[in-house]
């Protein structure tokens, strides 16, 4: 669905010359990111997107994004210019826009400065920087953490099969097991002033 | 508008930002138990410190944010009642069923709310609370002035409080007494009081 551009080393836009009619088509899906460790699909500034995205790799959203986001072994990335209004379940989750909704990870959900989070956050780490805006929950109990994350692998598990006997998922996923070992905070202590 | 609350000339930060300590909240943290869960209400905005903190125990915390997310003017401009209700709840975070609130931390909020909002917003955060539950608040006491905003305060690693707010505008602060506050705190009645050594005044409340 999204194109993979590799991670490690600047790139930019292929020329229009070398792309297949399908590539100019969904062009703005197919926008070449640049960062560290792996290949990473991007959703581009210009695309809009209401329904289900479901898949097994790392993403990054730079556009709207409403409905529900599935990356249950992956990174999600929320850049600066993305607005995400969806209940989000993934390995983790970075956000530097917008979010409207609960953000469920295994590992860890990261807020950066400027972000803007309204929903509760269930996640074994979560990290919050100074000058980011928040509105929610965040469950830092160990056992209502494994439970809650339980319960969404659970349901999504059923509601998987459920669809696919229906005929309408394209792409489905084996489903994670969530493993909750830590569910402290990560600790970025401010500097101290005299 | 009330007049306490009315815009002060412009000039320097009656409260520089420097750490101060805070020995009820100090009390309150540090007394949490760790192998107890404690659902937690804070009013202001989230920090990493303060999630540090409060993840040294089984916590839930509720985020309410209530500066920037626009909860102050909607609870000031509306009047006691349904709507009032109405905006109180739309303000909080969502509760989950059977987590009652164990602890509110009000920071200085309650110094840019009216009495009346206040009574209201108290009243709201106590039908969610379980008997018992305490409430933490900073109020103007000493000086005149407050900031324009409420502040950015965030616990220290020696258990004092640090105030990040950036701005330099200040507003007549409205000084509430003990007697003003015990009136408008719903059912959380005064449990103890300290005078801190910024001039501001550390009140806890119990439900």
């Amino acid at each position: 669905m999204f194109e993979r551009v590799k991670k490690g080393d600047d790139t930019t836009e292929s020329p229009d010359t070398n792309r297949t009619e399908s590539e100019k088509t969904f062009g703005s899906l197919r926008s070449k990111v640049t960062g560290r460790g792996g290949d990473v699909a991007v959703i581009g500034r210009s695309i809009q997107i209401n329904g289900d995205l479901r898949g097994d790799e790392d993403l990054r959203i730079e556009g709207d994004v409403s409905g529900t986001v599935e990356l249950r072994n992956s990174v999600l990335t929320i850049g600066k210019e993305g607005k995400v209004k969806a209940g989000v379940y993934a390995k983790a989750i970075a956000v530097d826009g917008e979010t409207k909704g609960d953000l469920y990870a295994t590992e860890r959900v990261s807020v950066h400065v400027n972000a803007r989070v309204q929903g509760n956050i269930i996640a074994p780490k979560v990290s919050i920087e100074e000058g980011a805006h928040f509105k929610g929950s965040i469950e830092m109990d160990p056992a209502a953490i494994e439970k809650a994350l339980g319960k969404t692998t659970a349901s999504s598990t059923v509601k998987s099969v459920a669809q696919k006997k229906a005929g309408n998922v394209a792409d489905t996923k084996a489903e994670p097991k969530s493993t909750v070992k830590d569910a402290s905070a990560s600790v970025n202590p401010p500097a101290k002033t005299a | 508008m009330i007049a306490s609350l009315r815009r002060a000339s412009s000039r320097a930060p009656p409260v520089s930002p420097v750490a101060f300590h805070a020995p009820l909240f100090h009390d309150l943290v540090a007394g949490l138990d760790a192998t107890e869960r404690h659902v937690v209400l804070d009013l202001g905005a989230a920090s990493t410190a303060m999630l540090a903190l409060l993840g040294r125990s089984r916590c839930r915390v509720e985020i309410a944010d209530l500066a920037h997310f626009g909860g102050i003017d909607q609870l000031n401009k509306t009047e006691l009642g349904p709507a009032f209700a109405n905006a109180a709840d739309s303000i909080l975070p969502k509760q989950l069923p059977g987590d009652a609130i164990d602890l509110v931390f009000c920071w200085d909020l309650p110094n840019y709310l009216t009495l009346n909002a206040l009574s209201g917003l108290m009243n709201a955060i106590g039908q969610r609370a379980r008997p018992g539950a305490l409430a933490h608040a900073l109020i103007y006491y000493s000086e005149h002035d407050m900031r324009e905003h409420p502040g950015r305060l965030v616990p220290t690693e020696d258990g004092g409080l640090i105030d990040y707010s950036n701005t330099h505008a200040a507003i007549a602060a409205p000084r509430y007494s003990p007697e003003d506050l015990g009136k408008s705190m719903g059912r959380f009645v005064l449990d103890r009081a300290r005078l801190l050594s910024n001039g501001m005044q550390e009140f806890l409340f119990r439900f």
